[in-house]
């Protein structure tokens, strides 16, 4: 076997943990009904959100057929997807091609750049074959079943399917593996590295914001008109997100034309290029932007008495125990980019599109005849609970606290500090990051539109408390589930199904209160009170289970 | 003192047995070696003692406290300095030290001076303020012992703790641990290397497949060997034979 090939083969197993599951299923052949399972509970979690996602292509697609731009929901799902690849892929590619501790181990072997960031890339794109799936799986099925497609459209969509990641990925590989080059300089390489990945994602995000922007004006009729009569009025809308993606949907909704083919052609042609432009980047920049990246600057001088006195007094060991979770995660670039950069990032990016959008001083922004009325206020109160719930919960800091340990876990057995004062600690640094989320988002809100300071006391409290159940929530999963054996950190928190488990809890216990505030009740008053005494309980029953339930657990656990 | 009476321990629903019925008494004032080949279970028993990990039968007692039933009083009765000291690698060596020192409640009026002068003796001053990451093995485990002494424990429990020193801090450590010991201190002390035993054990057990197969002072165990026989020949026959 040729030697990328064996790499990337080694690469996967690794990856996906195939040889470990095995490992355990020669002891226990339960085990792969326990995978089996753990996949039906992530499909029966997701399953309300798909529904809706289909039930919303299907009415789509009814909507538009008699304009004949029904292909708008295949494009739909592709840009969504594309751009979720994109973003994620810049992610991956970090915490993967540079971040993970066994980037390093790979440079000794006789293999060049291209080789190993080629098999790095492949196992990335393995993983976002997976994103995709619940994305753009409805709208291929909808509109080749409602369209009656043909035999072509099938074969068109699964080989659409296989290309459509290489081109998002390429994108955000190549601005990484060149910035990376560039942040391995200098001696503070850890804040360098995180830099540089912070800089990635800003330009990522100018770049979305750049192509959303260009050319579109909502209030010009004869835009409107080409958008709604033009066939592919809608399509060449959607597109401008992802330029290319337009050749792909083109294909698919043209399948048994030459005109079809012609555009898989492109769609292709132009996905594989960039690979190829990507991996040629890589094999002149990658190592060099991976030699020495893990060096540790030290300066090696005797400390003075002022660095002692630094240290003060000392501090209560459950705080101390909290300091140091807090310090780690700011420390480790991994934990940085996944747990307090999504902390800050989300709020961040849903606030700056408004922010963009061309505002005419005359012109009202949307929400501002919504938020007079109380119903509007009580949305409003609504949505960004909704938002500080969400945020909580794939913050991903309680939910991977004792994964994040891995081998070190040890040490929190044998310190003399009990383990109902550990929990709290971690709960209480997932607290602080959950109630910084909330209070950047509530900024935005405030600076988007005119809030009184009733309706924000009353959001603060409602965010506050709902925090508490979410975080308590995500520890108890990692208590019972933690993923210890890593060998690199960002499989500790980027890797953890726990995270998804985290994700799902804030989305039913928020989707379920939430619902009912905005079912029945309008009064803004009332509906804090109730979301207060809803989380409220909540919090306090999952406090209960986690301090005797959790404990127990606890004890049981090994390092 | 610690106690360990009838501790047992498997793995793979009793497939494995890791440690087997072991009995032993470690005394105050006394250096107590560990010695057995890999995997014979002395780090598993190590574990079981510090409360990393829970045994399945048997008790454990650290100066009378039950690692079980009491586990803070138990903890706080010793210092652990474990075989892997790749630990907290992005705190620095300070924030390491301030961090165990406060999970000790060392009094904040002496916890200055001791750090300052574990540093000088370890030879770690200049390294203190920088990332742990940015190490040597050696000074990785110096600064682990460092932590595992700063509240004057009663009891030092060291899992393979010469690995990686040099010969000055193997030496220094070898002399710390004879200082505790005649302060009237316990020291255990995990090693496969025999000369190490040898020289600086007042009694040792051999394990092997974890079943303690000698146990006794030196002394003892030299009337065991036979003429011009060494420590190491007993050993391998022991550990062969099993």
């Amino acid at each position: 076997m040729s030697r990328f090939l064996s790499l990337l083969k080694t690469l996967l197993i690794n990856s996906f943990g195939i040889s470990a599951i095995r490992a355990k299923a020669r002891k226990n052949k339960l085990e792969y009904l326990k995978v089996l399972g753990l996949g039906a509970a992530i499909a029966a979690g997701v399953s309300p959100t798909l529904w809706l996602y289909s039930k919303i292509l299907i009415d789509g697609y009814d909507l538009l057929a008699p304009l004949e731009q029904q292909g708008a929901i295949l494009l739909l799902g592709i840009v969504m997807v594309s751009t979720m690849i994109f973003f994620f892929g810049i992610f991956y590619v970090i915490n993967l091609f540079y971040f993970a501790r066994d980037a390093q181990n790979l440079l000794a072997l006789p293999l060049s750049g291209w080789q190993v960031l080629g098999a790095r890339f492949s196992v990335v794109i393995a993983y976002e074959y997976l994103t995709e799936l619940p994305f753009l799986l409805p709208p291929l099925l909808i509109f080749g079943i409602k369209s009656g497609a043909s035999l072509t459209y099938w074969l068109y969509a699964l080989i659409g399917f296989l290309l459509i990641p290489l081109l998002p990925l390429s994108l955000a590989t190549i601005p990484t593996v060149v910035i990376m080059r560039f942040a391995n300089l200098g001696r503070r390489k850890d804040l360098f590295k995180i830099l540089g990945g912070l800089m990635v994602i800003a330009l990522a995000i100018g770049y979305q914001f750049l192509f959303q922007k260009s050319g579109i004006n909502a209030t010009d009729p004869a835009f409107l008109q080409n958008l709604l009569t033009d066939q592919y009025g809608l399509v060449n809308l959607i597109s401008r997100v992802f330029p290319s993606t337009k050749y792909l949907g083109m294909a698919l909704i043209s399948a048994d034309k030459v005109a079809g083919l012609i555009n898989l052609l492109i769609f292709a042609a132009l996905s594989l290029l960039a690979v190829a432009l990507a991996w040629l980047v890589g094999d002149k920049l990658y190592f060099k932007g991976l030699v020495g990246s893990s060096e540790t600057a030290a300066r090696r001088k005797m400390l003075t008495s002022s660095d002692y006195k630094r240290l003060g007094k000392g501090s209560p060991a459950l705080l101390s125990y909290c300091m140091k979770e807090i310090r780690l995660l700011f420390r480790v670039p991994s934990y940085f980019m996944n747990c307090v950069l999504t902390n800050l990032l989300v709020p961040v990016i849903l606030i700056i599109p408004f922010l963009l959008q061309s505002h005419n001083e005359t012109e009202a922004m949307p929400w501002e005849d919504l938020i007079a009325q109380p119903e509007g206020q009580t949305i409003l109160m609504v949505v960004i609970v909704g938002a500080v719930i969400f945020l909580a919960g794939s913050n991903a800091i309680t939910a991977t606290s004792l994964s994040r340990e891995g081998k070190e876990f040890f040490i929190s057995k044998y310190i003399p500090l009990s383990y109902q004062q550990q929990l709290l600690a971690k709960l209480l640094s997932g607290y602080i990051f959950g109630t910084i989320g909330a209070v950047l988002l509530l900024i935005g809100a405030i600076v988007l539109m005119p809030l009184d300071i009733t309706l924000i006391g009353m959001i603060l409290a409602v965010s506050l408390v709902a925090i508490g159940p979410i975080t308590e929530a995500g520890l108890l999963i990692d208590i019972f589930r933690p993923k210890l054996d890593w060998d690199n950190e960002q499989k500790a928190v980027k890797q953890n199904l726990n995270v998804v488990f985290s994700i799902l809890f804030s989305i039913l216990l928020g989707g379920a209160v939430l619902y009912i505030v905005v079912r029945f009740i309008h009064s803004p008053t009332l509906a804090a009170t109730f979301m207060l005494c809803c989380f409220g309980l909540a919090a306090v029953i999952m406090y209960y289970l986690l301090m005797t339930r959790g404990i127990e657990q606890y004890r049981k656990l090994e390092g | 003192m610690i106690e360990i009476i009838g501790v047992s321990k498997s793995y793979n629903r009793g497939a494995v047995k890791a440690v087997d019925n072991v009995n032993l008494t470690i005394r105050d004032g006394e250096i107590f070696g560990f010695l057995g080949p890999n995997g014979a279970g002395k780090t598993t028993l190590i574990k079981m003692i510090t409360g990393i990990l829970n045994a399945d039968e048997g008790t454990i007692k650290i100066n009378g406290k039950d690692i079980r039933k009491n586990p803070i009083d138990a903890k706080m009765q010793f210092g652990f300095v474990p075989d892997d000291p790749n630990i907290f690698a992005r705190l620095t060596g300070l924030e390491y030290l301030n961090f165990m020192a406060d999970m000790y409640m060392v009094p904040p009026e002496n916890r200055l001076d001791l750090i300052q002068t574990l540093l000088k003796r370890f030879e770690m001053g200049a390294a203190a303020g920088d990332l742990i990451q940015s190490y040597s093995h050696g000074m990785k485990q110096k600064i682990v012992v460092i932590g595992a002494l700063l509240h004057n424990p009663p009891v030092w429990i060291l899992d393979e703790p010469m690995t990686g020193l040099d010969p000055r801090s193997s030496f220094d450590l070898k002399e710390m641990m004879r200082e505790h010991a005649d302060a009237g201190k316990t020291v255990f002390f995990s090693t496969h290397v025999l000369d190490v035993a040898e020289k600086v054990c007042d009694r040792l057990a051999i394990i092997n497949k974890g079943r303690v197969i000698l146990f006794g002072s030196m002394q003892e165990i030299r009337e065991h060997l036979r003429e011009n026989q060494s420590l190491e020949n007993l050993f391998l026959e022991l550990t062969e034979n099993e």
